[in-house]
């Protein structure tokens, strides 16, 4: 009788857990899980704004001392074109956090500008016109959506006239300016929580490996050559441990990086 | 409040007419329904300020198959994934994992039944329905793994977006 018993909760037990195997996500991935994850460029990488949001949480920044001096829309690579569009992108939303629609009218008047020299205007200029209309109406919550859907849309028009590649840089331009931007703030105003936000090891990762899976012609750019070493150095300043906290020179070392690479990514050749 | 319904009413007709937002093959019937499914569901959450991001990860998945989807997350941020299937007889579930491949605590939502349902009232059974969403806000910013599973004995398209604040 007491077998019995035993063997009716174990039954009873597995059974149990069979109905919660069934109903309930697992409570632990297994590595090869981790490494088999889908990776999907407007998914597993956040846009800048997701970053700007998050540093808004640990602080007011003064986001119109992040912008930039406009930079050229007469570029001749393509590459180099890509990702300034990107670098744009981050700069629409920078502008839309300083809820300064001048600027990002005049962004958005860039954007369009580098996007004909792709030969994308339709989808693009319709974009650019809303942009316009949701910055003279200071709707800056629906601006954020609309300069993701502008750089998806970007993205979409460049598939379809077989520049596949160079969506991989619209997105690595943004990112860069976005770090640029973030890090530059908190180099000035350092606090560990804000420092901490920094960590992107993933995403640069992502990034990386997409870039080395370019076309060797795109590869051969010289921009595009010079990109994975000054990445690699990046790489190794937003890789800190979860636990870890960067320090203030760790931050203006990463902020230098950036601005180095934008730099580079802007100069005319 | 009337913006972000018109973004989501442009949204929806965009995905109707064929094409899913940030990709460029077209969708299938099955992945536009499914993706019109899920942003009924993160409406809800446009509505309380949380900024819907533009690209979606689909997938077919069969009886009982999960798929994992990387996201990089920012501490300080919230976020709400969302994920529906084509065929309200379907079921689906959503976990939220971090980057060591543990389960992290999210909140589970509780979708209102689309019709039928009183104004206000709560479907109590949004656990077993075919649109499932998980509340997180990380403490540690980072890569984290979203995992939805099709809990139904036959083949369901899923559709997962995220949104933001």
């Amino acid at each position: 009788m007491i077998v019995s018993r035993g063997i009716l909760i174990a039954v009873l037990t597995l059974a149990g857990m069979q109905a919660w195997a069934a109903d309930a996500p697992a409570p632990q991935l297994s590595a090869a899980s981790l490494a088999q994850a889908a990776k999907q460029d407007d998914f597993t990488i956040p846009t800048p704004g997701e970053l700007l949001a998050a540093l808004n949480k640990v602080g007011k920044p003064n986001w119109q001392a992040q912008y930039r001096a406009p930079i050229p829309t007469a570029y001749t690579s393509r590459p180099q074109i890509a990702l300034n569009l990107g670098g744009l992108i981050a700069d629409g939303y920078i502008a839309v956090e300083a809820e300064d629609s001048q600027q990002v009218k005049n962004i958005g008047n860039d954007i369009m500008a580098l996007a004909k020299t792709l030969g994308i205007k339709e989808n693009v200029l319709r974009r650019g016109k809303s942009i316009e209309d949701f910055a003279e109406n200071n709707e800056w919550s629906t601006l954020k959506e609309e300069l993701e859907a502008t750089q998806n849309e970007v993205k979409l028009a460049m598939n379809e006239q077989h520049d596949e590649e160079l969506t991989t840089l619209v997105t690595l331009g943004g990112w860069i300016r976005g770090t640029e931007a973030v890090s530059g703030w908190i180099a000035t105003n350092y606090s560990e929580q804000a420092a901490r936000l920094l960590r992107q090891p993933a995403i640069i990762d992502l990034l990386r490996s997409k870039l080395a899976a370019l076309p060797q012609k795109t590869q051969d750019d010289p921009l595009v050559k010079g990109l994975d070493p000054r990445l690699k150095l990046l790489q190794g300043m937003v890789s800190f441990p979860a636990g870890q906290t960067p320090t203030q020179a760790d931050v203006k070392k990463l902020h230098d990086a950036a601005t180095d690479l934008i730099s580079s990514v802007t100069s005319k050749r | 409040m009337k913006i972000p319904l018109l973004r989501t009413i442009t949204l929806v007709i965009t995905i109707c007419c064929g094409a899913m937002p940030g990709r460029g093959d077209v969708a299938t019937d099955t992945e536009t329904a499914a993706h019109r499914s899920v942003l009924d569901l993160a409406g809800a959450f446009t509505n309380d300020g949380f900024k819907m991001r533009d690209g979606a990860y689909t997938s077919t998945l069969k009886a009982g198959e999960s798929a994992v989807v990387e996201v990089n997350l920012y501490s300080g941020n919230q976020y709400w994934f969302a994920v529906s299937t084509a065929d309200a007889k379907s079921a689906v579930s959503i976990g939220v994992y971090n980057e060591a491949g543990n389960m992290v605590k999210s909140e589970p939502f509780a979708s209102r039944a689309a019709d039928g349902a009183k104004d206000g009232a709560m479907d109590t059974d949004a656990a077993s329905t075919n649109r499932a969403a998980a509340g997180f806000a990380p403490e540690a910013s980072g890569p984290y793994y979203i995992k939805i599973t099709n809990t139904t004995g036959v083949p369901a398209t899923c559709c997962l977006i995220y949104s933001y604040k």
